[in-house]
């Protein structure tokens, strides 16, 4: 039952991603994108990845948040609405697409085989990373920051 | 199922949207997907092992990082040029380059 559900996934999965591309209203391909994250996390959590779907959701929302409030402001308006032959277009090339993921294999066996688990994995083996990590990515909010504020702050001027 | 092929599959949607897209918001869509295609092969490449969910958490830490300075870059760009067309903005940089050569 459960490679049944992942394969319908997978189909979802790749038609959003279609259309997250190649719908011309940046919203609606912003919602599309929303449901590559969301069908993203669901197969890492059916698959046994729960550590790895809870992250991908947890990061997601954070992008989708922006993006939206982006897209509102900085998308230009297409002149007319997509129609419901593109919309039907694209969700057949998004099926297509998944098919050869569903009927073709090129895996072998994986090399890693560590059997370690998650919580020794993150603490015991990357602790200082983890620190790090967290570390970069403040440094990057304030860089963000200083940089948007030095934009208008020159713009004041 | 085969989690290679279909994050190849994404890989390849991500990269052809990365290079025909003109809408800055696009080109970072595009990036989201190459990165989610990225993630996804990292984690079925070491389902049920918990180093493989941790050393994702690297890649989803550079994927923030990433977005942050990509959005605050478009946000900048579409302030200055009022658009986000990749093509209404190479022009307009093209002719502000004109204009100060001529001045100067």
């Amino acid at each position: 039952m459960i490679p049944f559900i992942i394969e319908i996934l997978s189909v979802g999965l790749l038609v959003s991603a279609v259309l997250a591309l190649f719908l011309d209203e940046v919203v609606y391909s912003v919602a599309a994108l929303a449901g590559t994250f969301l069908f993203t996390a669901l197969i890492y959590g059916l698959t046994g990845s729960l550590f790895a779907a809870i992250f991908q959701f947890a990061v997601s929302i954070g992008t989708l948040a922006v993006l939206f409030l982006s897209g509102e402001m900085l998308g230009d308006k297409p002149l007319k609405k997509a129609s419901p032959t593109k919309i039907a277009a694209l969700f057949g090339s998004g099926i297509a697409l998944s098919l050869p993921a569903i009927f073709l294999s090129v895996s072998g066996a994986s090399g890693a085989n560590s059997n370690i688990d998650f919580g020794t994995a993150l603490w015991d083996l990357r602790g200082l990373d983890v620190l790090f990590q967290a570390i970069v990515i403040l440094t990057i909010a304030l860089g963000i920051a200083i940089v948007l504020f030095e934009k208008k702050r020159k713009g004041a001027q | 199922m085969d989690f290679v092929i279909l994050s190849l599959v994404m890989l390849a949607i991500g990269i052809y949207g990365l290079l025909t897209n003109r809408q800055l918001l696009k080109v970072f869509i595009s990036v989201e997907l190459i990165a989610t295609a990225a993630t996804l092969n990292f984690v079925m490449l070491a389902v049920d092992q918990g180093l493989g969910q941790a050393m994702l958490i690297l890649a989803f830490a550079t994927d923030t990082a990433v977005s942050g300075v990509i959005l605050a870059l478009l946000v900048i760009v579409s302030k200055r040029y009022g658009t986000s067309d990749i093509g209404k903005i190479a022009k307009l940089m093209q002719s502000n380059e004109d204009d100060e050569v001529e001045s100067s």
